[in-house]
């Protein structure tokens, strides 16, 4: 299904796929943290209700061009993004880049949202990002460490090959249970990438009023929200492929992403969140020696 | 032919010039259109040069050995971007040097410099060499004490540095000469292949360590913030983008063709633990602190001279792996980074041109008043940050990929985490200039002519088009490669072959199109959208107007301040900053009875340095 006709139907439904699945990531989320603080929840598409009445509100206001231009960075960035991470059937782009490159699209679309959010002039806002930027050299450095140990060990760089050798090797040689203190330390690292409790400072309402989504409206609004539906199972994948071997059919993909995706959920559902400083000298303390330990280890093995 | 006037002409021109300088305060557009004639000149004669590679040419005797010149890859790539970066800058400066006549030498010197920097890189014995990076450094001196008091007394400090570089190469140059019995790089090669370790050590010691100074490398970089910053700021520009990188010049023409990289891998304990490993050490360490430094700064061109001093980081950190990959990514980041960072200061100089400001704590919002500028800077810091689809992510690639792949990987982790001090402090650059609230002083600037835009305008062109087609930077690069013994990367218009790995940036850029075509969609999909004044914003229920203190950028990273703070004063970091601190008082006391800040009496100290060593010298000819 990399050629041909195939190729192309896939370049053409996988963002559709990719946004339902978020949906449905979405929903579930939202009903299980719920029911874990014993409610009843919304409907499982709620998300999608969501982004319906955001897109189609009559009021959207701008703060100017970047602010707007921002918002296609933002989706486009993701979108992109989402085409360079193998998924079963599908990992045409990898061969044009590997996990380096996935690495720094990454932080397109937070750029993007970054410019656009200056333009808005909301210092809640600015401190927003500020809060974000600083986040990055906690959980972001940690999880490159792990790829890194991980990257070593195997002698590439690609994440499509890095996901073949382990469903090659069976079970066993998943990252998660080959190299265990990597694979904890990732976990951690998930759940700051993906902003779930505890390290939730960035946009925590009830600290600096959304911080970045402060002058967001309308369709403003919406356009992250469907960001955030494309980057949920992205960012999943990105850990599957890394170190649960990703997957070989649909249904086993699936399954996985709901399985890890519950694993981070019920860690947010009942945690309180970090400050800013906190959750970095968390990640300094505990997530990065672990996987610098992990390195080490790989290391010694080698020589 | 070429290759000789490459040296006539910035000599000529450095005459004119200096007999021009009566003319400036009355009519400044003489040397200035005088400068640019020059510069285009020496571009052109440069891009034509590259026929006469590999011809060996002949200057004057000195001391009985013949000054040799002439062409190589490596050279010639070097002169290309003096000679690109010079025409580039003196094009911004006939916008910007609006108060030439507090210049009245701007122009002399730098070409004094570009003769300097030209004639070193040309250079095809030791002393010769030797001589070229005098001029450069003193040169360089005269480039940034012109103008205020303030760049008068910084430039003293580079030029205590330089001294000492200079005085070490000096006592480089005399025992290579004494040792080996000839100036010619070949005699040495030959005579270091065969020679003892402690030999070796001794000169690699010397010889290597002026260059770690020139191309500012920890724990050697703390010339480098103040005389930069303290410049006029196109010349920050200029100094940034190339006048570091002749350290790495001088590093890349020793390590690799000089003494070999045998030679240089025979000191040490393992394949893992030896000189280059203590090189890469130096390099992360020269990424990692001064990046975090550059987090902190109040002033955007400050800001920026701490990031030249952190990307020298990397590039010494591709080239101390000594891979294919590895050095195509250090050589290629030396081009990358010179583009982008002239052209972040290009429109900092753009923004203060209007402002009279540099300082990030009293601008704002200017996004709508210099479009232009915004843009520039928005390219540059892409670049910067090493983010697709810009040049800069291209080389970050391949020194990543080195450093994984060749079993480094906490130097490759101190890379990343200097990637995201890079990725906090432009990020503070752009927001504290460009974004957030427009003070209400800066309502009436507009953009700047389009004599200063257009270097803006094509550097942005270079820093996406060689992102985009890294191609036509590998070419070069690869061609230096297989000159300095490596194997050549392989490469494609896009990116690497794929026996180097996964790298197509055209694809890459394709698809952010599409997809950001995609994004475009989906927003003008939505309902249509208002543009409204920045005072209708959110504020908890207040009211805003432009006497409500509304915006947020002084302390911009405050979590990492409160956390690096109290590491600061941990007590035994305390202890030992005081006992450093009073050693270098110390020893401050003693150098400053030597370094009196007065011209003429280091210039009396050089001269006797110099006599003396001929002296020396004069014995073993």
């Amino acid at each position: 299904m990399n050629s041909g006709i195939g190729l192309i139907v896939w370049i053409i439904a996988y963002p559709f796929v990719s946004f339902f699945l978020g949906v449905l990531l979405g929903g579930y989320g939202r009903k299980l943290t719920a029911r874990v603080q014993r409610r009843v929840g919304p409907t499982w598409i709620q998300p999608l209700f969501d982004v319906i009445k955001l897109m189609t509100k009559q009021t959207n206001i701008s703060h100017g061009y970047m602010h707007d231009v921002a918002m296609m960075m933002l989706v486009g960035g993701t979108l992109m993004t989402m085409y360079f991470v193998p998924v079963p059937g599908f990992h045409y782009f990898s061969q044009f880049g590997d996990y380096i490159v996935v690495m720094y699209l990454l932080l397109v679309p937070p750029l993007g949202m970054a410019l656009g959010v200056g333009q808005t002039a909301n210092p809640n806002g600015s401190i927003g990002i500020s809060r974000a930027l600083q986040m990055l050299a906690g959980y972001e450095i940690t999880l490159v460490m792990t790829f890194i140990g991980f990257a070593m060990k195997h002698g590439t760089t690609s994440m499509y090959e890095l996901m073949k050798l382990q469903q090659a090797g069976g079970p066993a040689t998943w990252g998660i249970f080959a190299e265990p203190l990597l694979g904890i330390a990732a976990l951690f690292a998930l759940q700051g990438m993906l902003n779930e409790k505890p390290f939730e400072v960035i946009i925590a309402p009830h600290e600096i009023a959304t911080g970045p989504m402060t002058e967001m409206g309308g369709k403003y609004l919406g356009m992250m929200f469907i960001q955030h539906l494309i980057a949920l199972p992205m960012e999943l994948t990105i850990f599957m492929n890394l170190f649960l071997g990703g997957a070989q059919s649909w249904v086993e993909y699936v399954v996985k992403l709901f399985v890890l995706f519950t694993l981070v959920l019920v860690v947010n559902a009942v945690y309180g969140r970090f400050k800013t400083d906190g959750a970095l000298r968390f990640f300094w303390k505990l997530p990065l020696p672990l996987a610098a330990l992990g390195v080490v280890m790989i290391m010694a093995n080698g020589m | 032919m070429y290759t000789q006037a490459l040296l006539l002409l910035p000599l000529v021109g450095f005459g004119v010039a200096f007999l021009l300088q009566g003319t400036v305060k009355r009519s400044p557009a003489i040397v200035k259109t005088w400068a640019m004639l020059g510069f285009a000149a020496i571009a052109a004669v440069a891009a034509l040069a590259g026929a006469e590679i590999g011809t060996l040419y002949e200057g004057p005797t000195v001391f009985g050995s013949v000054l040799t010149y002439g062409l190589t890859d490596l050279s010639w790539w070097f002169v290309l971007l003096i000679a690109g970066i010079t025409a580039l800058t003196t094009v911004f400066t006939l916008g910007s040097l609006r108060y030439a006549d507090d210049y009245p030498m701007y122009y002399a010197w730098l070409f004094a410099k570009v003769f300097g920097m030209i004639g070193l890189v040309m250079s095809r014995d030791l002393l010769s060499f030797f001589i070229m990076w005098e001029i450069m450094s003193w040169a360089t001196y005269l480039v940034m004490q012109q103008g205020r008091d303030e760049s008068r007394k910084a430039a003293q400090g580079y030029l205590v540095y330089a001294i000492s570089a200079g005085m070490i190469l000096l006592g480089g140059v005399v025992f290579l000469r004494t040792a080996s019995g000839s100036f010619e790089f070949a005699v040495i090669t030959k005579f270091v292949a065969g020679a003892d370790l402690g030999v070796i050590i001794t000169a690699i010691v010397l010889v290597l360590v002026p260059f770690l100074i020139e191309a500012a490398v920890y724990p050697t970089h703390g010339w480098l913030p103040s005389a930069y910053a303290s410049s006029e700021t196109t010349m920050t520009a200029y100094l940034s983008s190339i006048s570091t990188r002749m350290g790495l010049f001088g590093l890349i023409l020793f390590v690799f063709n000089v003494f070999g990289l045998d030679v240089i891998d025979r000191i040490g304990i393992s394949a893992h633990l030896n000189l280059r490993t203590l090189l890469l050490v130096l390099a992360a360490l020269t990424a990692v602190l001064p990046t975090y430094t550059a987090l902190f700064q109040h002033d955007a061109k400050r800001l920026l001279t701490w990031h030249s001093i952190g990307q020298g980081g990397y590039m010494l950190l591709g080239l101390a792996t000594a891979s294919t990959l590895g050095t195509a990514g250090g050589l290629m980041h030396i081009f990358n980074y010179m583009t982008y960072v002239a052209l972040i200061i290009f429109s900092i100089a753009a923004v203060e041109y209007r402002t009279g400001t540099t300082n990030l704590n009293k601008l704002g919002g200017l996004i709508t008043r210099q479009p232009v500028a915004f843009l520039g800077m928005l390219f540059g810091i892409i670049g910067l940050a090493g983010i697709p689809p810009m040049n800069g992510f291209v080389s970050k690639w391949f020194i990543y990929r080195s450093l994984i792949l060749g079993g480094y990987p906490f130097v490759a982790l101190a890379a990343f985490i200097a990637t995201v001090g890079t990725i906090m402090s432009v990020y503070k650059l752009i927001h504290n200039t460009f974004l957030g609230q427009l003070p209400e002083r800066y309502n009436e600037v507009r953009e700047v002519g389009w004599v200063m835009q257009l270097p803006i305008w094509v550097l942005m062109a270079v820093v996406f088009a060689t992102g985009v087609f890294p191609g036509t930077i590998l070419q070069w690069i690869a061609r230096i490669q297989v000159e300095l013994g490596i194997a050549p990367i392989a490469y494609t218009l896009g990116g690497v072959a794929q026996e180097a790995g996964d790298l197509n940036m055209m694809v890459i850029t394709l698809v952010f199109t599409l997809t950001f075509i995609v994004g475009a969609v989906i927003f003008f999909m939505g309902g249509k959208r208002r543009i409204v004044s920045q005072y209708d914003n959110y504020a908890a229920g207040h009211f805003l107007n432009k006497d409500v203190p509304y915006n947020f950028n002084y302390n911009f990273y405050s979590a990492f301040d409160h956390i690096f703070e109290k590491l600061y004063h941990a007590a035994p970091v305390q202890s030992t900053e005081r006992n450093l601190g009073r050693l270098v008082a110390t020893v401050g006391e003693y150098i400053r009875r030597f370094f009196t800040g007065q011209i003429n009496t280091y210039a009396a100290y050089y001269v006797a340095a110099v006599i003396i060593a001929l002296a020396f010298l004069k014995e073993v000819l």
